[in-house]
């Protein structure tokens, strides 16, 4: 192919052979020699010293296991600020509700795909390593909870509903009453209550926020949404702090 | 209560890290053999040492998967070794009460 002698016979040179699969990494469990303890075992453990190790382990391991740091709230908040703001500065005005411009959607779209991009990055950091099939679970049952709020969209739309129901307060408040109904019922059988109270703080925010009408609920949700993640953010700094 | 009741399986530096970071864990994870390695610090032969005594105590479990990129040992804290770091800390407590 490149005038280079194929060593493997096979008609393409390894060189440029970017088909085959690496190589498997050996498994250090496998090619590791078992080593000698007698050093650790000798030493003397003072109760004192083995209460300050397992504090400091655990807060360490918590900390590099945690799925949902602070500042990823932080961000979350910010994002959703300007992600429903734009919509909201887009339609404020409209009078009947005809629904966001394309910017606005453009602008909404965007950052949210910066925010999964983000979010992602941060969560492979932290799952590195670690496997569960709940997990996997978790995601599949969710994201198919998501999608099927927007596929009703389609239907209302299908069905001549009024715009400002299908391209206004549904889109709004839909994916986070129905997604955050179910994050709360899910966090609330884990017994994590603080996470399951965010949820049910979020679905409130939802149902109420409707109230504004199909202009009105998206500057709400930007503004409520936004606060709201920032108060989690800050909870669960103190927390890990504590 | 002296320092003897501490369960002398824990009552060791590595062993207590080890056990300490897999019960930070949410239940039914599991935790690589490298990463594990990475996060407590340890050489390969060691590491395995420490985790075989866990094994053999049925602390942890290790599982090995192979799929294409090789083979992959994977470790968990079971629910008996929970309960043993449970005990571990509870009578820790009390030692450090009466120091």
């Amino acid at each position: 192919m490149n005038g280079q002698p194929d060593p493997a016979g096979s008609g393409m040179s390894s060189r440029f052979d970017t088909f085959s699969p690496p190589p498997p990494e050996p498994d250090p469990w496998e090619t590791a020699a078992e080593g000698g303890t007698d050093d650790d075992e000798a030493d003397e453990l003072d109760p004192r010293d083995a209460a300050a190790l397992l504090a400091q382990t655990t807060q360490q391991a918590e900390r590099q296991f945690d799925e949902q740091p602070a500042f990823v709230l932080f961000v979350a908040g910010l994002t959703v600020l300007i992600a429903y703001g734009a919509v909201w500065f887009s339609v404020r005005h409209q009078h009947p509700y005809v629904g966001p411009t394309g910017t606005a959607l453009g602008v909404l779209y965007g950052v949210l795909a910066v925010w999964i991009v983000f979010v992602v990055t941060v969560l492979r950091r932290r799952l590195s390593g670690r496997s569960s099939p709940r997990r996997q679970l978790e995601g599949i049952v969710f994201a198919s909870v998501w999608i099927c709020v927007y596929v009703y969209q389609g239907a209302l739309y299908h069905t001549d509903h009024d715009h400002a129901i299908a391209y206004g307060v549904w889109p709004a408040v839909a994916p986070l009453l129905v997604v955050g109904a179910a994050a709360a019922g899910y966090e609330a059988a884990r017994g994590k209550r603080g996470n399951a109270a965010f949820a049910v703080a979020v679905v409130a925010l939802a149902a109420c926020g409707a109230f504004a009408g199909p202009a009105g609920v998206w500057g709400v949700m930007s503004v409520g949404l936004c606060s709201l993640c920032l108060l989690a953010g800050a909870a669960r700094y103190r927390q890990r702090r504590a | 209560m002296t320092v003897q009741d501490l369960d002398p399986l824990i009552h060791v530096p590595a062993r207590l890290r080890i056990v300490a970071t897999l019960a930070a864990l949410p239940e039914d994870d599991t935790l690589s053999f490298t990463r594990l390695q990475e996060l407590i610090g340890l050489t390969p032969g060691n590491l395995i040492t420490h985790l075989r005594k866990l094994e053999e105590a049925r602390y942890i479990e290790t599982n090995k998967t192979v799929d294409g990129a090789g083979a992959r040992t994977s470790v968990a804290i079971t629910t008996r070794g929970r309960t043993a770091l449970e005990d571990y800390t509870a009578t820790l407590r009390e030692l450090l009460g009466e120091l």
